[in-house]
Protein backbone atom coordinates (compact mmCIF):
# COMPACT_ATOMS: atom_id res chain seq x y z
CA UNK A 1 0.00 0.00 0.00
CA UNK A 2 1.13 3.49 -0.59
CA UNK A 3 1.67 5.46 1.66
CA UNK A 4 3.75 8.55 0.91
CA UNK A 5 3.55 11.71 2.73
CA UNK A 6 3.66 12.86 -0.67
CA UNK A 7 1.77 16.10 -2.34
CA UNK A 8 -1.06 14.39 -3.11
CA UNK A 9 -1.95 13.88 0.59
CA UNK A 10 -0.98 17.18 1.79
CA UNK A 11 -3.45 18.63 -0.80
CA UNK A 12 -5.84 16.49 0.33
CA UNK A 13 -5.49 17.70 4.51
CA UNK A 14 -5.53 21.05 3.08
CA UNK A 15 -8.58 21.09 1.03
CA UNK A 16 -9.83 19.07 4.54
CA UNK A 17 -8.54 21.93 6.78
CA UNK A 18 -10.92 24.82 4.96
CA UNK A 19 -13.37 22.12 4.95
CA UNK A 20 -13.25 22.21 8.42
CA UNK A 21 -12.45 25.62 9.05
CA UNK A 22 -15.87 26.78 7.21
CA UNK A 23 -18.51 26.24 9.49
CA UNK A 24 -16.06 28.38 12.15
CA UNK A 25 -15.14 30.94 9.73
CA UNK A 26 -18.77 31.45 8.31
CA UNK A 27 -20.42 31.83 11.64
CA UNK A 28 -17.96 34.71 12.02
CA UNK A 29 -17.98 36.32 9.27
CA UNK A 30 -22.50 36.50 9.27
CA UNK A 31 -22.58 37.48 12.89
CA UNK A 32 -19.53 39.60 13.36
CA UNK A 33 -17.84 40.69 10.12
CA UNK A 34 -21.04 41.72 8.02
CA UNK A 35 -22.62 43.63 11.72
CA UNK A 36 -19.07 45.29 11.70
CA UNK A 37 -18.92 46.33 8.14
CA UNK A 38 -22.34 47.71 8.18
CA UNK A 39 -21.88 49.39 11.30
CA UNK A 40 -18.57 51.17 9.43
CA UNK A 41 -21.18 52.10 6.75
CA UNK A 42 -23.74 53.16 8.94
CA UNK A 43 -21.45 55.57 10.95
CA UNK A 44 -20.71 57.33 7.59
CA UNK A 45 -24.56 58.22 7.01
CA UNK A 46 -27.06 60.08 8.92
CA UNK A 47 -29.16 56.44 8.70
CA UNK A 48 -32.29 56.93 11.34
CA UNK A 49 -35.36 55.06 11.28
CA UNK A 50 -37.39 57.65 12.00
CA UNK A 51 -35.78 60.55 9.36
CA UNK A 52 -38.05 60.98 6.91
CA UNK A 53 -36.17 61.71 3.53
CA UNK A 54 -33.49 59.62 2.54
CA UNK A 55 -30.44 58.49 4.26
CA UNK A 56 -27.25 60.96 3.74
CA UNK A 57 -23.86 60.21 2.85
CA UNK A 58 -22.18 62.57 5.50
CA UNK A 59 -18.26 61.28 5.92
CA UNK A 60 -16.65 61.21 8.49
CA UNK A 61 -19.14 64.10 10.03
CA UNK A 62 -20.35 61.85 13.14
CA UNK A 63 -16.94 61.31 14.08
CA UNK A 64 -15.56 64.75 13.92
CA UNK A 65 -19.04 65.69 16.05
CA UNK A 66 -18.01 63.10 18.85
CA UNK A 67 -14.91 64.42 18.87
CA UNK A 68 -15.37 68.16 19.89
CA UNK A 69 -17.91 66.90 21.87
CA UNK A 70 -16.97 67.24 25.71
CA UNK A 71 -19.22 64.26 26.58
CA UNK A 72 -17.41 61.67 24.29
CA UNK A 73 -14.69 62.20 26.18
CA UNK A 74 -16.27 62.03 29.67
CA UNK A 75 -17.70 58.72 28.61
CA UNK A 76 -14.34 57.81 26.59
CA UNK A 77 -12.36 58.42 30.04
CA UNK A 78 -14.84 56.64 32.37
CA UNK A 79 -14.56 53.62 29.83
CA UNK A 80 -11.00 53.46 30.41
CA UNK A 81 -11.04 53.94 34.00
CA UNK A 82 -13.46 51.42 34.30
CA UNK A 83 -11.61 49.11 32.10
CA UNK A 84 -8.21 49.35 33.97
CA UNK A 85 -9.67 49.67 37.51
CA UNK A 86 -11.84 46.15 36.54
CA UNK A 87 -8.81 44.32 35.04
CA UNK A 88 -5.98 45.41 37.54
CA UNK A 89 -8.33 44.28 40.28
CA UNK A 90 -9.18 41.27 38.30
CA UNK A 91 -5.83 39.97 37.65
CA UNK A 92 -4.41 40.85 41.10
CA UNK A 93 -7.28 38.95 43.12
CA UNK A 94 -7.41 36.36 40.56
CA UNK A 95 -3.44 35.88 40.77
CA UNK A 96 -4.08 35.71 44.46
CA UNK A 97 -6.80 32.84 44.10
CA UNK A 98 -4.42 31.03 41.90
CA UNK A 99 -1.54 31.42 44.37
CA UNK A 100 -3.40 30.21 47.28
CA UNK A 101 -5.01 27.12 45.60
CA UNK A 102 -1.40 25.80 44.09
CA UNK A 103 -0.21 24.50 46.67
CA UNK A 104 -2.17 21.21 48.47
CA UNK A 105 -3.88 21.49 51.71
CA UNK A 106 -6.49 19.99 53.01
CA UNK A 107 -10.00 20.77 51.65
CA UNK A 108 -8.31 22.46 49.16
CA UNK A 109 -10.90 20.87 46.57
CA UNK A 110 -13.71 22.70 48.81
CA UNK A 111 -11.90 26.02 48.40
CA UNK A 112 -11.36 25.47 44.90
CA UNK A 113 -15.12 25.00 44.29
CA UNK A 114 -15.75 27.90 46.34
CA UNK A 115 -13.55 30.42 44.24
CA UNK A 116 -14.94 28.39 40.66
CA UNK A 117 -18.67 29.56 41.89
CA UNK A 118 -18.87 33.31 40.78
CA UNK A 119 -17.89 32.78 37.61
CA UNK A 120 -19.88 29.25 37.16
CA UNK A 121 -22.87 31.27 38.69
CA UNK A 122 -24.95 32.92 35.50
CA UNK A 123 -24.37 36.39 35.37
CA UNK A 124 -27.27 36.74 33.31
CA UNK A 125 -29.12 36.31 36.11
CA UNK A 126 -26.79 36.95 39.03
CA UNK A 127 -26.73 40.68 37.45
CA UNK A 128 -30.31 40.51 38.38
CA UNK A 129 -29.77 39.43 42.25
CA UNK A 130 -27.02 42.33 42.46
CA UNK A 131 -29.30 44.87 41.13
CA UNK A 132 -31.95 44.06 43.67
CA UNK A 133 -28.70 43.43 47.05
CA UNK A 134 -27.87 47.26 46.43
CA UNK A 135 -30.96 48.96 44.92
CA UNK A 136 -33.63 47.04 47.24
CA UNK A 137 -37.20 47.84 46.95
CA UNK A 138 -38.81 50.20 49.44
CA UNK A 139 -40.33 46.93 51.42
CA UNK A 140 -37.19 44.75 52.19
CA UNK A 141 -36.01 44.78 55.60
CA UNK A 142 -32.61 46.78 54.80
CA UNK A 143 -33.68 48.70 52.42
CA UNK A 144 -33.34 51.86 54.72
CA UNK A 145 -29.85 50.68 56.18
CA UNK A 146 -28.57 50.57 52.82
CA UNK A 147 -30.33 53.48 51.12
CA UNK A 148 -28.31 55.65 53.61
CA UNK A 149 -25.23 53.93 52.20
CA UNK A 150 -26.28 54.56 48.76
CA UNK A 151 -27.11 58.44 49.15
CA UNK A 152 -23.97 58.83 51.68
CA UNK A 153 -21.69 57.34 48.05
CA UNK A 154 -23.69 59.52 46.39
CA UNK A 155 -23.66 62.69 47.81
CA UNK A 156 -19.97 62.74 47.86
CA UNK A 157 -19.35 61.38 44.30
CA UNK A 158 -22.03 62.94 42.14
CA UNK A 159 -25.98 60.60 41.75
CA UNK A 160 -25.50 57.25 39.89
CA UNK A 161 -22.04 56.76 42.28
CA UNK A 162 -23.05 54.01 43.81
CA UNK A 163 -24.70 52.31 40.82
CA UNK A 164 -21.45 52.73 39.01
CA UNK A 165 -19.55 51.44 41.97
CA UNK A 166 -21.80 48.40 42.10
CA UNK A 167 -20.98 47.91 38.42
CA UNK A 168 -17.50 47.65 39.03
CA UNK A 169 -18.17 45.55 42.39
CA UNK A 170 -19.90 42.94 40.34
CA UNK A 171 -17.54 42.97 37.21
CA UNK A 172 -15.30 42.25 39.65
CA UNK A 173 -16.62 39.49 41.88
CA UNK A 174 -17.83 37.88 38.67
CA UNK A 175 -13.76 38.39 36.91
CA UNK A 176 -11.64 37.35 39.81
CA UNK A 177 -12.79 34.28 39.91
CA UNK A 178 -12.93 33.47 36.05
CA UNK A 179 -9.17 34.78 36.10
CA UNK A 180 -7.70 32.86 39.40
CA UNK A 181 -9.43 29.25 37.92
CA UNK A 182 -7.65 30.21 34.41
CA UNK A 183 -4.57 30.97 36.59
CA UNK A 184 -4.60 28.27 38.21
CA UNK A 185 -4.60 25.61 35.23
CA UNK A 186 -1.29 28.33 34.10
CA UNK A 187 0.76 27.47 37.42
CA UNK A 188 -0.99 23.76 37.29
CA UNK A 189 0.82 23.60 33.83
CA UNK A 190 4.41 24.91 34.68
CA UNK A 191 6.37 21.69 35.24
CA UNK A 192 7.54 20.81 38.69
CA UNK A 193 11.37 20.38 38.03
CA UNK A 194 11.28 24.25 37.40
CA UNK A 195 9.92 24.93 41.39
CA UNK A 196 12.08 21.99 42.10
CA UNK A 197 15.16 24.03 40.62
CA UNK A 198 14.27 27.44 41.93
CA UNK A 199 13.51 26.19 45.71
CA UNK A 200 18.08 25.16 45.60
CA UNK A 201 18.45 28.49 44.13
CA UNK A 202 16.83 30.30 46.63
CA UNK A 203 15.20 30.35 49.74
CA UNK A 204 13.19 33.20 49.08
CA UNK A 205 9.45 33.04 48.42
CA UNK A 206 8.79 35.98 46.84
CA UNK A 207 11.92 35.90 45.15
CA UNK A 208 11.08 32.11 43.83
CA UNK A 209 7.60 33.80 43.08
CA UNK A 210 9.43 36.78 41.04
CA UNK A 211 11.87 34.62 39.19
CA UNK A 212 10.41 31.39 38.33
CA UNK A 213 6.46 31.36 38.69
CA UNK A 214 6.00 35.30 37.32
CA UNK A 215 8.12 34.70 34.01
CA UNK A 216 6.12 31.14 32.94
CA UNK A 217 2.60 33.12 34.01
CA UNK A 218 3.14 35.95 31.99
CA UNK A 219 1.44 34.96 28.60
CA UNK A 220 -1.03 32.97 30.81
CA UNK A 221 -1.05 36.93 32.85
CA UNK A 222 -1.47 38.75 29.69
CA UNK A 223 -4.16 36.10 28.45
CA UNK A 224 -6.45 36.83 31.27
CA UNK A 225 -5.92 41.19 30.76
CA UNK A 226 -6.52 41.21 27.28
CA UNK A 227 -9.73 39.02 27.78
CA UNK A 228 -10.61 41.39 31.11
CA UNK A 229 -10.16 44.42 29.17
CA UNK A 230 -12.38 43.30 25.91
CA UNK A 231 -14.78 42.48 27.99
CA UNK A 232 -14.91 45.80 30.03
CA UNK A 233 -14.29 47.82 27.19
CA UNK A 234 -17.80 46.52 25.39
CA UNK A 235 -19.38 46.01 28.89
CA UNK A 236 -22.77 47.42 28.00
CA UNK A 237 -25.50 45.00 29.87
CA UNK A 238 -23.92 44.92 33.23
CA UNK A 239 -23.76 48.56 33.50
CA UNK A 240 -27.22 48.83 31.89
CA UNK A 241 -28.25 46.63 34.07
CA UNK A 242 -26.89 47.80 37.34
CA UNK A 243 -27.56 51.48 37.27
CA UNK A 244 -30.78 51.34 34.78
CA UNK A 245 -29.26 53.33 31.92
CA UNK A 246 -28.18 56.34 34.52
CA UNK A 247 -26.22 58.44 32.74
CA UNK A 248 -23.73 60.18 35.61
CA UNK A 249 -20.82 57.76 34.40
CA UNK A 250 -21.84 57.59 31.08
CA UNK A 251 -19.56 54.58 29.29
CA UNK A 252 -19.51 54.46 25.48
CA UNK A 253 -21.24 51.04 25.70
CA UNK A 254 -24.74 52.25 27.12
CA UNK A 255 -23.89 56.01 25.74
CA UNK A 256 -24.54 54.15 21.88
CA UNK A 257 -27.07 51.33 23.17
CA UNK A 258 -29.23 54.78 24.34
CA UNK A 259 -28.24 56.92 21.41
CA UNK A 260 -28.98 54.08 18.33
CA UNK A 261 -31.52 51.50 20.12
CA UNK A 262 -33.51 54.80 22.39
CA UNK A 263 -33.31 57.60 20.23
CA UNK A 264 -32.86 55.84 16.63
CA UNK A 265 -29.84 57.93 15.62
CA UNK A 266 -27.89 54.63 14.26
CA UNK A 267 -25.50 56.76 12.14
CA UNK A 268 -24.23 58.77 15.32
CA UNK A 269 -24.77 55.74 17.38
CA UNK A 270 -22.56 53.56 15.12
CA UNK A 271 -19.67 55.79 14.80
CA UNK A 272 -19.67 56.09 18.80
CA UNK A 273 -19.76 52.22 18.84
CA UNK A 274 -16.94 52.14 16.57
CA UNK A 275 -14.62 54.93 18.51
CA UNK A 276 -14.30 51.53 20.55
CA UNK A 277 -12.37 49.32 17.87
CA UNK A 278 -9.03 51.50 17.94
CA UNK A 279 -8.80 50.95 21.45
CA UNK A 280 -9.43 47.35 21.26
CA UNK A 281 -6.48 46.85 18.53
CA UNK A 282 -4.35 48.97 20.46
CA UNK A 283 -4.32 46.20 23.36
CA UNK A 284 -4.78 42.99 20.79
CA UNK A 285 -1.57 44.38 19.28
CA UNK A 286 0.30 44.37 23.11
CA UNK A 287 -0.76 41.54 24.04
CA UNK A 288 -0.74 39.33 21.15
CA UNK A 289 2.83 39.06 20.95
CA UNK A 290 2.70 38.15 24.82
CA UNK A 291 -0.04 34.84 24.58
CA UNK A 292 -0.15 34.08 21.04
CA UNK A 293 1.29 30.36 21.32
CA UNK A 294 4.62 29.95 20.46
CA UNK A 295 5.18 28.66 17.29
CA UNK A 296 6.41 25.57 17.35
CA UNK A 297 8.29 24.52 13.47
CA UNK A 298 7.89 20.78 13.79
CA UNK A 299 7.07 20.87 9.84
CA UNK B 1 9.16 18.85 56.87
CA UNK B 2 8.93 20.61 59.59
CA UNK B 3 5.35 21.77 61.29
CA UNK B 4 4.81 25.52 60.15
CA UNK B 5 4.00 27.79 63.28
CA UNK B 6 0.68 28.74 64.64
CA UNK B 7 0.37 32.13 62.48
CA UNK B 8 1.25 30.94 59.52
CA UNK B 9 -1.54 28.31 59.53
CA UNK B 10 -3.72 30.96 61.21
CA UNK B 11 -3.13 33.83 58.79
CA UNK B 12 -3.32 31.10 55.83
CA UNK B 13 -7.12 30.09 56.80
CA UNK B 14 -8.23 33.83 57.61
CA UNK B 15 -7.23 34.63 53.65
CA UNK B 16 -8.79 31.19 53.11
CA UNK B 17 -11.97 32.46 55.10
CA UNK B 18 -12.00 35.86 53.57
CA UNK B 19 -11.87 35.10 49.93
CA UNK B 20 -14.67 32.23 50.83
CA UNK B 21 -16.62 35.00 52.18
CA UNK B 22 -16.06 36.95 49.13
CA UNK B 23 -17.50 34.38 47.00
CA UNK B 24 -20.03 32.80 48.83
CA UNK B 25 -22.05 36.30 50.02
CA UNK B 26 -23.92 37.03 46.92
CA UNK B 27 -25.19 33.73 46.23
CA UNK B 28 -26.08 33.06 49.85
CA UNK B 29 -27.57 36.53 49.84
CA UNK B 30 -29.72 35.80 47.17
CA UNK B 31 -30.87 32.68 47.63
CA UNK B 32 -31.56 33.43 51.56
CA UNK B 33 -34.05 35.95 50.00
CA UNK B 34 -35.61 34.13 47.31
CA UNK B 35 -36.82 31.40 50.64
CA UNK B 36 -38.66 34.24 52.20
CA UNK B 37 -41.69 34.82 52.53
CA UNK B 38 -43.25 38.30 51.65
CA UNK B 39 -43.74 38.84 55.92
CA UNK B 40 -40.16 37.92 56.74
CA UNK B 41 -39.00 39.91 53.27
CA UNK B 42 -40.34 43.24 55.28
CA UNK B 43 -39.97 42.76 59.13
CA UNK B 44 -36.69 40.09 59.18
CA UNK B 45 -33.32 39.73 59.41
CA UNK B 46 -31.91 40.55 55.64
CA UNK B 47 -28.89 37.95 56.29
CA UNK B 48 -30.85 34.71 57.65
CA UNK B 49 -33.90 33.29 57.12
CA UNK B 50 -36.08 31.46 60.20
CA UNK B 51 -38.63 30.09 58.18
CA UNK B 52 -37.75 29.04 54.66
CA UNK B 53 -40.45 28.12 52.25
CA UNK B 54 -41.31 27.45 48.81
CA UNK B 55 -43.69 29.40 48.26
CA UNK B 56 -42.09 31.91 45.79
CA UNK B 57 -40.85 28.97 43.59
CA UNK B 58 -44.52 27.50 43.70
CA UNK B 59 -45.89 31.28 42.74
CA UNK B 60 -44.06 31.58 39.86
CA UNK B 61 -45.76 28.02 38.41
CA UNK B 62 -48.68 29.20 39.68
CA UNK B 63 -51.74 29.45 37.35
CA UNK B 64 -52.89 32.85 35.37
CA UNK B 65 -56.20 32.41 37.27
CA UNK B 66 -54.80 31.84 41.09
CA UNK B 67 -54.52 34.50 43.11
CA UNK B 68 -50.84 35.14 43.98
CA UNK B 69 -49.54 35.89 47.52
CA UNK B 70 -50.29 38.34 49.56
CA UNK B 71 -51.57 41.48 46.87
CA UNK B 72 -53.90 38.84 45.10
CA UNK B 73 -54.31 38.41 41.46
CA UNK B 74 -55.15 41.79 40.46
CA UNK B 75 -51.80 43.29 40.56
CA UNK B 76 -49.39 40.53 39.81
CA UNK B 77 -48.98 39.29 36.16
CA UNK B 78 -48.27 35.43 35.68
CA UNK B 79 -45.41 34.36 33.56
CA UNK B 80 -45.04 31.29 31.11
CA UNK B 81 -42.30 29.84 33.75
CA UNK B 82 -42.03 26.67 32.12
CA UNK B 83 -41.49 27.93 28.46
CA UNK B 84 -38.84 29.56 29.48
CA UNK B 85 -37.07 27.17 31.20
CA UNK B 86 -37.71 24.75 28.04
CA UNK B 87 -36.05 27.73 25.92
CA UNK B 88 -33.26 27.96 28.24
CA UNK B 89 -32.90 24.33 27.95
CA UNK B 90 -32.58 24.32 23.88
CA UNK B 91 -30.75 27.35 23.38
CA UNK B 92 -28.47 26.46 26.28
CA UNK B 93 -27.61 22.73 25.08
CA UNK B 94 -28.22 24.01 21.67
CA UNK B 95 -25.16 26.93 21.73
CA UNK B 96 -22.96 25.08 23.14
CA UNK B 97 -23.40 21.93 20.74
CA UNK B 98 -22.81 24.11 18.12
CA UNK B 99 -19.78 25.94 19.89
CA UNK B 100 -17.83 22.68 20.52
CA UNK B 101 -18.94 21.32 16.82
CA UNK B 102 -17.34 24.05 15.06
CA UNK B 103 -14.56 24.70 17.42
CA UNK B 104 -13.53 21.42 17.30
CA UNK B 105 -13.42 21.45 12.97
CA UNK B 106 -11.30 24.45 13.62
CA UNK B 107 -9.22 23.93 16.39
CA UNK B 108 -8.49 20.05 14.16
CA UNK B 109 -7.47 22.16 10.79
CA UNK B 110 -5.57 24.59 12.37
CA UNK B 111 -3.57 22.74 15.25
CA UNK B 112 -3.15 19.15 13.05
CA UNK B 113 -3.73 19.65 9.29
CA UNK B 114 -2.23 23.12 9.27
CA UNK B 115 -2.74 24.75 5.94
CA UNK B 116 -0.90 27.66 4.68
CA UNK B 117 -1.07 30.42 6.86
CA UNK B 118 -2.59 28.33 10.08
CA UNK B 119 -1.01 30.92 12.30
CA UNK B 120 -3.09 33.80 10.74
CA UNK B 121 -6.23 31.99 10.52
CA UNK B 122 -5.97 30.83 14.53
CA UNK B 123 -4.83 34.83 15.11
CA UNK B 124 -7.96 35.79 13.05
CA UNK B 125 -10.62 34.14 14.67
CA UNK B 126 -8.80 34.70 18.34
CA UNK B 127 -9.39 38.17 17.31
CA UNK B 128 -12.80 37.87 17.13
CA UNK B 129 -13.39 37.91 20.91
CA UNK B 130 -12.19 41.81 20.97
CA UNK B 131 -15.44 42.68 19.00
CA UNK B 132 -18.23 42.65 21.82
CA UNK B 133 -21.81 42.01 20.28
CA UNK B 134 -23.40 44.20 22.17
CA UNK B 135 -22.05 46.98 19.86
CA UNK B 136 -23.59 44.99 17.39
CA UNK B 137 -27.16 45.01 17.80
CA UNK B 138 -28.81 47.21 15.12
CA UNK B 139 -27.07 45.39 12.25
CA UNK B 140 -26.92 42.21 14.43
CA UNK B 141 -31.03 42.71 13.55
CA UNK B 142 -30.92 43.44 10.57
CA UNK B 143 -29.12 39.59 10.28
CA UNK B 144 -31.54 37.75 12.33
CA UNK B 145 -34.57 39.75 10.35
CA UNK B 146 -33.16 38.82 7.32
CA UNK B 147 -32.71 34.66 7.79
CA UNK B 148 -36.30 35.44 9.05
CA UNK B 149 -35.45 34.90 12.32
CA UNK B 150 -37.31 37.23 14.80
CA UNK B 151 -38.57 36.19 17.81
CA UNK B 152 -37.03 32.70 17.13
CA UNK B 153 -34.54 31.07 19.31
CA UNK B 154 -32.67 29.40 16.24
CA UNK B 155 -31.20 33.56 16.17
CA UNK B 156 -29.41 33.26 19.68
CA UNK B 157 -28.30 29.71 17.96
CA UNK B 158 -26.04 31.97 15.66
CA UNK B 159 -25.23 34.95 18.16
CA UNK B 160 -24.07 32.74 21.01
CA UNK B 161 -21.59 30.70 19.62
CA UNK B 162 -19.69 33.67 18.39
CA UNK B 163 -19.31 34.61 21.43
CA UNK B 164 -17.35 31.18 22.75
CA UNK B 165 -15.36 30.19 19.62
CA UNK B 166 -12.54 32.01 19.17
CA UNK B 167 -11.39 31.09 22.96
CA UNK B 168 -12.55 27.40 22.38
CA UNK B 169 -10.57 27.30 19.10
CA UNK B 170 -7.68 29.13 20.42
CA UNK B 171 -8.10 26.35 23.21
CA UNK B 172 -8.58 23.19 20.99
CA UNK B 173 -5.94 23.98 18.59
CA UNK B 174 -3.12 24.91 21.47
CA UNK B 175 -3.83 20.92 22.86
CA UNK B 176 -3.87 19.46 19.37
CA UNK B 177 -0.72 21.51 18.38
CA UNK B 178 0.67 19.73 21.36
CA UNK B 179 -0.51 16.47 20.81
CA UNK B 180 2.18 13.90 19.44
CA UNK B 181 2.02 13.76 15.92
CA UNK B 182 3.54 10.13 15.86
CA UNK B 183 0.35 8.69 17.60
CA UNK B 184 -2.31 9.89 15.01
CA UNK B 185 0.85 8.91 12.38
CA UNK B 186 1.09 5.51 13.51
CA UNK B 187 -2.92 4.88 12.71
CA UNK B 188 -2.10 6.36 9.42
CA UNK B 189 0.61 4.08 8.94
CA UNK B 190 -1.40 1.17 9.74
CA UNK B 191 -4.17 2.14 7.12
CA UNK B 192 -6.69 4.07 8.46
CA UNK B 193 -8.50 7.13 7.21
CA UNK B 194 -7.95 10.74 8.43
CA UNK B 195 -11.41 10.74 9.80
CA UNK B 196 -11.22 7.38 11.86
CA UNK B 197 -8.08 8.04 13.42
CA UNK B 198 -9.79 11.43 14.42
CA UNK B 199 -12.36 9.75 16.09
CA UNK B 200 -11.35 7.04 17.34
CA UNK B 201 -7.76 8.62 18.68
CA UNK B 202 -7.33 12.17 18.70
CA UNK B 203 -11.31 12.82 20.18
CA UNK B 204 -10.82 10.53 22.79
CA UNK B 205 -7.70 11.39 24.03
CA UNK B 206 -8.98 15.26 24.23
CA UNK B 207 -11.77 14.67 26.40
CA UNK B 208 -10.43 16.93 29.40
CA UNK B 209 -9.94 20.04 27.06
CA UNK B 210 -13.51 19.39 25.32
CA UNK B 211 -14.76 19.03 28.95
CA UNK B 212 -12.96 22.72 29.64
CA UNK B 213 -14.15 24.12 25.93
CA UNK B 214 -17.58 23.24 26.83
CA UNK B 215 -17.96 24.62 30.35
CA UNK B 216 -16.17 28.18 28.94
CA UNK B 217 -19.07 27.96 26.67
CA UNK B 218 -21.75 27.46 29.41
CA UNK B 219 -20.41 30.26 31.27
CA UNK B 220 -20.12 32.67 27.98
CA UNK B 221 -23.97 31.38 27.02
CA UNK B 222 -25.15 31.82 30.40
CA UNK B 223 -23.68 35.05 31.18
CA UNK B 224 -25.60 37.03 28.09
CA UNK B 225 -28.68 38.92 29.60
CA UNK B 226 -29.12 41.41 26.42
CA UNK B 227 -28.83 39.50 23.44
CA UNK B 228 -32.08 37.34 24.55
CA UNK B 229 -33.97 40.22 25.88
CA UNK B 230 -33.41 41.90 22.59
CA UNK B 231 -33.98 39.22 20.15
CA UNK B 232 -37.13 37.53 22.05
CA UNK B 233 -40.42 39.40 22.26
CA UNK B 234 -42.94 37.29 23.28
CA UNK B 235 -43.18 35.85 26.54
CA UNK B 236 -43.40 32.05 25.44
CA UNK B 237 -40.19 32.33 23.14
CA UNK B 238 -38.21 34.42 26.53
CA UNK B 239 -35.43 32.17 28.29
CA UNK B 240 -35.31 32.44 31.71
CA UNK B 241 -33.10 35.66 31.80
CA UNK B 242 -35.19 37.66 28.98
CA UNK B 243 -38.23 36.31 31.11
CA UNK B 244 -37.16 37.68 34.35
CA UNK B 245 -36.04 40.60 32.81
CA UNK B 246 -39.54 41.98 32.18
CA UNK B 247 -40.82 41.22 35.44
CA UNK B 248 -42.15 44.02 37.67
CA UNK B 249 -39.25 45.00 40.06
CA UNK B 250 -40.56 46.14 42.79
CA UNK B 251 -43.98 43.59 42.63
CA UNK B 252 -42.78 40.78 42.10
CA UNK B 253 -39.26 40.97 43.53
CA UNK B 254 -39.43 37.39 45.87
CA UNK B 255 -40.81 35.84 42.35
CA UNK B 256 -38.00 37.12 40.32
CA UNK B 257 -35.06 36.36 42.95
CA UNK B 258 -37.12 32.83 42.95
CA UNK B 259 -36.65 32.59 39.20
CA UNK B 260 -33.03 33.37 39.18
CA UNK B 261 -32.01 30.70 42.05
CA UNK B 262 -34.25 28.60 38.83
CA UNK B 263 -31.83 28.87 36.64
CA UNK B 264 -28.80 29.16 38.52
CA UNK B 265 -29.22 26.37 40.63
CA UNK B 266 -28.77 23.74 37.96
CA UNK B 267 -26.71 25.65 35.97
CA UNK B 268 -23.99 25.93 39.22
CA UNK B 269 -24.56 22.52 39.69
CA UNK B 270 -23.32 21.15 36.03
CA UNK B 271 -20.24 23.30 36.26
CA UNK B 272 -19.32 22.32 39.79
CA UNK B 273 -19.93 18.45 38.55
CA UNK B 274 -17.07 19.40 35.61
CA UNK B 275 -14.80 22.13 38.07
CA UNK B 276 -11.77 19.69 38.27
CA UNK B 277 -12.47 18.35 34.81
CA UNK B 278 -12.00 22.16 33.69
CA UNK B 279 -8.96 22.73 35.38
CA UNK B 280 -7.56 20.06 33.79
CA UNK B 281 -8.61 20.64 30.27
CA UNK B 282 -7.26 24.24 30.46
CA UNK B 283 -3.94 22.89 31.85
CA UNK B 284 -3.48 20.42 29.22
CA UNK B 285 -3.87 23.21 26.62
CA UNK B 286 -1.39 25.24 28.46
CA UNK B 287 1.05 22.94 28.95
CA UNK B 288 4.73 23.76 27.79
CA UNK B 289 6.82 21.66 25.96
CA UNK B 290 4.60 18.67 26.86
Amino acid sequence: MERAPGRQTRRRDIATAYLLLSPAVLLLLTVLAYPVAWETWASLTSFSPLQDGGTAFVGLANYRTLLTTPAFWWAATVTVGYAVITSTAKVLLGLGFALLLARPFRGRAWVFLIIFLPWAYPASVSVIGWYWMLNPPVATAYAVSLGRVKYAVDSLLGGGAWAFASVILFNIWRGSSFIGVLLLAAINAIPPELFESGRLETTSAWRRFRLVTMPLLKPFLALATFLSLTSAFGDLANVWMLTGGRIVFPVIGTTAYWLAIMAGQFGPGSALSLTLVPLLVGVLLVLFRLFDPPSRDTA
Amino acid sequence: MNPKPWWVTLGFWSVVLLAATYCLFPIYFILVQSLKSPREDVFGNPFIVVHPTFENFEDLFARPSAPRGFVGSALRRSYPVLDWLTNTLVVFTGSIAVTLGTSLAAAYALGRLRPPGFRWWRRGIFAASLIPQTILFVPLYQVVHTLGLDDNLVALLLIYPTMAVPFCVWLLSAYFERLPREIEEAALIEGASRSSAFLWIVLPMSRPVLVAAGIFALGTVASDFMIASIFLLSPHTQTVPAGLGTMDVSLDELGAIAGINLLAIPVVAIAALFARGYVRGLTAAMLEGA
